[in-house]
């Protein structure tokens, strides 16, 4: 036996079992994109098990393809994940920066802002849709409520009543609309992951060098030109890391969803699939391979971008 | 123009002073070195003639305008620090360029500012690079460049060596120094090795626990150092510190003599002792002595190669001009 065969046959278990967990599922996958898997069809039962004999060649992707959600899933996955992204990109880094600095009480005021992150993704989507966003007991609905109620009132006094008057009275919205689920599921989504960012982006601020900030203060830096020259670039790789981990967790949004609007003018890839898999094994395959895809043009986007901000 | 005078500043971090009230001049184009054990409040001091702390009482001068209340950029100062505190993402063109960007200066007077720096510090080879891509002689010339450029009234130094190895710091040393010759500018220096500061500057301050000890030239601090902290502190070898019955003879309460102003000889001299390790260095040698009264293990230096074996009895003879005397307050007597 030659001295290199040994390490290799003792490496082997590890590298099988980890080829296993990834090709087995996603070959599974694949096979059933390719043929005919229902679970229930009394005309044609012999659907309801996978095999090989009801090839249907790339019909589920048509399928898929032709269905009237798709596109629109897509685009809603997009749309949701770029814009969690760049919110807690941006809140996580102002949060961090402001609370960098020393102040009174600023332990407790932390632990604060990091709570948001221990809250269950489905809890967190009951909280938000039925006590903050929810137009009627919500406290948007109380807020907006008290507003109408103050113009109303201040409309009968003198001199400033007509400015008043000139008001209109305020509608809350409704989150559970098609038109504006998906900015209910991005607030929330938002809310909760900003502290992932904050923590993120806290550490590597502490780990900043002091001298060199002096340095930029007696080079005539002012306090924006040391954040943009200094802080920023010094983040650059904490903000890479942030974003490709919350893409991945954000492209399989599925809880939010459910809660907010049931899928109702607001799916993503992963809630088109869950809708296939109520019966139709063979097209959520195909959307799942759909999906596989998507993610991996997203990680190629986002790993270039990481690798710039490296280079730089 | 860059003379910076110091009137009764204070330093204090909440309630534990590091600087007592404190008065210095440094004249136009001085080299200037503060030099004195870590932790005695050089870098603090530096940093109060810089602006980056505040002083807590007392003035900051610099060609007899008050900058006390004025920002650490409008003092026209110039600071490289022991860590170099080069901007990491920056190529070491942008590093240069950065004050004078900042000082919205014309990309023209830019560059040709960073070829004549670039130039006179060997970095033009480099100027494309990453500070993590350069040696650490070549990332203190890069923070050096970078305060050359700003073309300020005085250079500050903190440490700037520490960080580099022992042939470097030579290297180095001769490089600073030839700078300050070519350039004149006022350049103060702080450092705990007092081989920097006999090398380097034209006027020493030593400093200890904030206080300044002494303010000389190198050869004045060497001849007649002002108490027994400086006489000590100054001189590789240290000096030999003696009291007790030796002194009494001498009519003080300690006396000094540097190791270069003994000599030895096996068979007659002053005060007797026993040969303990001896340090062969080529040119010179160093050999320790114990039994002598008052002062054990006393040094001596000896030129060139002398051969005394462990435990052998020896005489050391003082040069009587050079013997210093001190009082029982460790201050000079005369
Ligand atoms: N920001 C600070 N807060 C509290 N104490 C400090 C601070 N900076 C320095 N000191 C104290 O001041 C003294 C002098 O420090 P420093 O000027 O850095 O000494 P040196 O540069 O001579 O080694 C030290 O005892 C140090 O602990
Ligand atoms: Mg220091």
């Amino acid at each position: 036996m030659s001295d290199r065969k040994l390490p290799r046959m003792l490496q082997s278990p590890a590298v099988i079992l980890l080829l296993i967990w990834m090709l087995v599922p996603l070959s599974m996958t694949l096979y059933f994109s390719f043929i005919r898997y229902v679970l229930n069809n009394l005309r044609r039962p012999e659907w309801t098990t996978p095999s090989i004999s009801n090839w249907r060649g790339l019909g589920n992707y048509e399928f898929v393809l032709k269905s009237k959600d798709f596109l629109f899933a897509i685009q809603n996955s997009l749309l949701i994940v770029c814009s969690i992204l760049f919110l807690t990109v941006v809140l996580g880094v102002l949060i961090a920066v402001l609370i960098n600095k020393s102040f009174p009480g600023q332990g407790i005021v932390r632990v604060l802002l990091i709570s948001p992150f221990f809250v269950m993704p489905a809890v967190n989507a009951v909280l938000w849709i039925n006590m903050i966003l929810d137009p009627v007991l919500g406290l948007q609905g109380i807020a907006v409520a008290g507003i109408n109620e103050t113009v109303a009132g201040l409309r009968n006094t003198p001199l400033i009543g007509g400015f008043f008057s000139l008001w209109p009275e305020f509608n809350p919205i409704s989150f559970r609309a098609t038109q504006t689920s998906a900015y209910a599921v991005i607030m929330m989504v938002t809310w909760q992951w900003t502290p992932f960012a904050v923590l993120i982006f806290m550490t590597s601020l502490q780990s900043e060098d002091q001298q060199q900030k002096e340095a930029a203060i007696l080079d005539g830096a002012s306090a924006w030109s040391q954040f943009r020259f200094l802080t920023l670039p010094h983040l650059g790789r904490p903000i890479a890391i942030v974003v490709m981990i919350q893409a991945i967790f954000h492209l399989s949004l599925y809880a939010e969803i459910e809660i907010v609007s049931r899928g109702n003018g607001n799916k993503n890839l992963p809630y088109l699939i869950g809708e296939f898999a109520n019966n139709n094994i063979g097209a959520a395959s195909a959307t799942g391979i759909f999906a596989v895809i998507l993610a991996n043009i997203v990680a190629i986007f986002l790993l270039r971008m990481v690798g710039k901000t490296l280079m730089e | 123009m860059g003379r910076i005078v110091l009137e009764n500043v204070t330093k204090s971090f909440g309630s534990t002073e590091v600087i007592p009230p404190l008065n210095l001049t440094i004249e136009d184009g001085e080299f200037a070195v503060f030099v004195g054990p870590s932790g005695c409040g050089k870098s603090t001091l530096l940093r109060v003639i810089a602006g980056l702390e505040d002083a807590t009482s007392g003035k900051v001068l610099i060609d007899d305008e008050d900058v006390t209340e004025i920002s650490p950029s409008k003092r026209g100062l110039a600071m490289v620090f022991q860590t170099y505190a080069l901007y990491p993402h920056m190529s070491v063109r942008k590093n240069i360029a950065f004050p004078m960007r900042m000082a919205g200066m014309s990309e023209e007077e830019q560059e040709k500012r960073i070829t004549a720096a670039a130039n006179s510090l060997n970095l033009t080879d480099y100027l494309d690079r990453k500070p993590g891509q350069l040696s650490g002689g070549q990332r203190q010339r890069v923070a050096i460049g970078r305060a050359i450029v700003r073309d300020p009234s005085a250079f500050l130094f903190d440490e700037p060596l520490s960080n580099l190895d022992a042939a470097l710091r030579v290297g180095m040393r001769l490089e600073i120094t030839e700078m300050h010759e070519r350039m004149k500018t006022t350049m103060i220096y702080v450092t705990h090795d007092q081989v920097e500061a006999m090398t380097m500057a034209n006027k020493i301050v030593v400093l200890q626990a904030g206080v300044i000890e002494q303010v000389g030239s190198p050869l004045e601090l060497y001849h007649r150092p002002r108490n027994k902290f400086v006489a000590g502190f100054i001189g590789s070898p240290k000096m030999n510190l003696i009291e007790g019955a030796l002194a009494e003879e001498q009519a003080a309460h300690t006396i000094g003599i540097r190791p270069e102003h003994l000599s030895i000889s096996d068979k007659e001299g002053l005060w007797q002792g026993t040969v303990g390790v001896a340090e062969h260095l080529g040119s010179d040698t160093f050999i320790h002595i114990h039994g002598i009264e008052g002062c054990d293990p006393m040094t001596m230096r000896a030129a060139g190669d002398v051969s005394f074996n462990h435990g052998d009895r020896v005489y050391l003879t003082p040069d009587a001009t050079q013997i210093h005397k001190f009082d029982a307050q460790g201050l000079r007597v005369e």
